[in-house]
């Protein structure tokens, strides 16, 4: 890496600029996708939901990406969490090539870099709050005290101090998602991950969620969305627009 | 992850689903049940054979007119024994007696007749009246409550006295004072002399049905040492370092006196106490088999069954298994999860069986039969049922461990 990229901060880089590229990557981005496929082959016939995909995002950027149901955008954020392999094409991740990766290696990626944020929640229903909190922690081998401590900070961040022993049957779908951000955050990943992390809240709700995302991306959080709603991708401080696996449109909109 | 970890989980998985946990262990449960109990048993007997030829004191061995380990295997030996074999006499006694240097006490003795026993108006039926001679007291340890032992000169005399177990006295004696006291045995009028301790039961059979009397008055009242009624010596060394030079002696000079060659069989018996041992291994060797083949075939039982519940758990946990890769847990994780899972599963049917074959081994030790229940067994039943364990927890691990986070994810 040459000195000159590195002292690059994240406001000074404007989109389009030219990227000083090595091994056909800029290292200063904190991601980096070169020509990303993503084909499923279904029966005899083969289905692209992704179709040569470039783009860079640097640290500490707030982005949305939108676009229609089935447009590729919960294939893309698969692919930017580790939780998939592009069938073709490269992907660094913090300057390493994530396309090379084993099984292990992305298990740890997932756990150190990557905070995900589900529709859906993805809490464990048997576990507490704190417990949910503490899981990558598990993985990522801290001792139980330091957990404690860390998914407890985690879930004050989140203004959960007082529900910390509830189990997710006993808190609200905004209670949930913030548990579920928490969770995320915990281990002071590089990115957060949200997929339609509204989808199933109510707009109040998804307001209280979407003012934490804020909060989060002012605090020097890296925040990606995923949405097909444009009120919610309005908010993001650049919007990627996909369609049909391709990207139409990359903008920044404050 | 570390192991606490994995086994706190398993632990919490298991407690969620407490009954069906405890119904997929019941497999588990009878086949370690039933080995731990057949274990406990034959351990049991092993201890309290040992003890009671311990409780005999110095060692001794006996000679016979049929060896029962090569004279009784089948039809044929016996037969062949039979042409071969003479029935001892007492001058065979004799010999033996003044030839043995290694001997320390040699007596006589003769195998007994269940025989009727009256006094006054009660009568048994069926006790047990067998000859000796007067030292047979101490080669065979006999605890004597009241009275005497026979004496030799009763012996000699063929005097009809009685040496009685605790059982006959009571019953013919119930407010006691036996001794010099009459009883009728067969018909004729005899005098106890002394009563022996009482010993209780051997595996529900009792102990103290007995008479003793002198080896010639048996011999002349119930009609020669033959047959049922064979005599046999019975031996001790005179020091136990000596017991198998003392063995050997009197087998060379039993064969001397019998005239044997070099390449004849002997025709007669000595019986030690390594030989019985060595046929109760023997016989033991047997039932085990067929003691570790039954709970052996319910521990497969068991551990196919709980497969099947490990299958039916991974998929009902597809979701949290997609949920604990997408953290961050490695293959290996979710391979360890579950197999701990179903080890520990396997292990607390284990420990279950293990209880309640102690509480049936306390049970049967209580009313029937001494049983012991060993380390070894214990750690020998965890084993395999941790084996189990293992053997059916790796394929539904492996299955975990391998689906794919988005697929898991995407469950529900
Ligand atoms: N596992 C899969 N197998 C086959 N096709 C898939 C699979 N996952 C996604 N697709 C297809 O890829 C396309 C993009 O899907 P997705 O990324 O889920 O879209 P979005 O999240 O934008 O709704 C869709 O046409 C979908 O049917
Ligand atoms: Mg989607």
């Amino acid at each position: 890496m040459s000195d000159a990229t590195v002292t690059l901060s994240p406001t000074e880089n404007v989109i389009n600029a030219p990227a000083t590229e090595v091994d056909g990557h800029d290292p200063s981005m904190l991601i980096s996708m070169r020509d990303i496929w993503k084909t499923y082959q279904m029966g005899t016939e083969k289905v692209h939901a992704l179709h040569g995909v470039s783009f860079d995002i640097p640290r500490g950027e707030y982005i949305a990406i939108i676009g229609p149901s089935g447009s590729g955008k919960s294939t893309l954020m698969n692919l930017i969490g580790c939780l998939d392999t592009p069938t073709q094409g490269q992907y660094w991740l913090n300057g390493k090539n994530v396309s090379e990766m084993d099984d292990d290696e992305l298990a740890r990626i997932r756990n150190q870099e990557v905070g995900f944020v589900f529709q859906t929640f993805n809490l464990l229903a048997r576990a507490t709050a704190l417990h949910n909190v503490e899981l990558p922690l598990i993985y990522g081998g801290v001792s139980a005290s330091q957990r404690h401590e860390m998914a407890k900070q985690a879930l004050t961040a989140v203004d959960l101090t007082d529900r910390m022993s509830h189990k997710p049957n006993e808190l609200s779908g905004g209670q949930r998602q913030r548990v579920a951000i928490a969770r995320a955050l915990v281990n002071h990943p590089s990115i957060l991950l949200a997929d339609e992390p509204t989808g199933a809240l109510d707009s109040h709700t998804s307001a209280e969620i979407m003012d934490l995302f804020e909060r989060l991306h002012s605090e020097g959080n890296t925040i990606i969305v995923v949405t097909h709603e444009h009120d919610i991708a309005e908010r993001a401080h650049r919007v990627i627009s996909i369609r049909d696996g391709m990207i139409e449109k990359d903008e920044r909109i404050r | 992850m570390k192991f606490i970890e994995t086994l706190k989980l398993a632990l919490a998985a298991i407690w969620a689903h407490k009954l069906r946990s405890a119904l997929t262990l019941l497999g588990m449960i009878v086949g370690v049940t039933a080995f731990v109990v057949v274990v406990s048993l034959i351990e049991g007997f092993n201890r309290y054979v040992d003890e009671k030829i311990a409780g005999i004191g110095a060692k001794s061995f006996t000679v016979q007119r049929f060896n029962p380990l090569e004279d009784f295997k089948d039809t044929d030996t016996i037969a062949a024994a039979q042409r071969r074999n003479k029935e001892l006499t007492l001058d065979d006694y004799d010999y033996l007696r003044e030839r043995a240097q290694l001997i320390g006490k040699i007596g006589a003795r003769a195998r007994g007749t269940p025989s009727e026993v009256k006094r006054g108006d009660e009568v048994l039926e069926d006790v047990f009246v067998s000859g000796a001679t007067a030292n047979c007291v101490d080669i065979e340890n006999r605890d004597v409550a009241e009275g005497r032992f026979l004496a030799e000169p009763e012996n000699e005399s063929a005097a009809r006295v009685a040496y009685i177990g605790a059982d006959v006295a009571n019953k013919l004696f119930p407010s006691g004072n036996s001794i010099g006291q009459e009883i009728t045995i067969r018909g004729l009028p005899y005098r106890v002399i002394g009563v022996e301790a009482a010993k209780g039961t051997v595996f529900g059979i009792p102990q103290d049905t007995f008479i003793v009397i002198p080896l010639k008055t048996y011999s002349v009242n119930y009609g020669g040492l033959i047959r049922q009624r064979s005599l046999y010596f019975i031996a001790t060394s005179i020091t136990d370092e000596q017991f198998n030079d003392a063995v050997d002696e009197s087998r060379f000079l039993m064969r001397v006196r019998r005239k044997l060659g070099p390449n004849e069989k002997d025709n007669f018996g000595i019986v030690t106490p390594d030989a019985i041992t060595g046929l109760r291994d023997r016989i033991f060797g047997t039932i085990f088999i067929v003691a570790i083949a039954v709970p052996g075939i319910a521990l497969i039982v068991g551990a196919i069954v709980i497969m099947n519940i490990m299958l039916v758990s991974v998929t009902e946990r597809t979701k949290e298994i997609g949920i604990r890769k997408s953290l961050g847990a490695r293959q290996m994780d979710i391979l360890k999860q579950f197999l701990v899972e179903a080890v520990t599963l396997a292990i607390i049917g284990g420990a279950v069986g293990i209880f309640l074959a102690w509480v049936v081994g306390a049970i049967v030790t209580w009313w029937f039969f001494p049983t012991y229940l060993s380390i070894l067994a214990i750690l020998g039943a965890l084993a395999a049922s941790g084996g189990a364990g293992v053997a059916s927890g790796i394929f539904p691990a492996w299955k975990a461990a391998r689906l794919d986070p988005i697929e898991a994810l995407r469950a529900d």
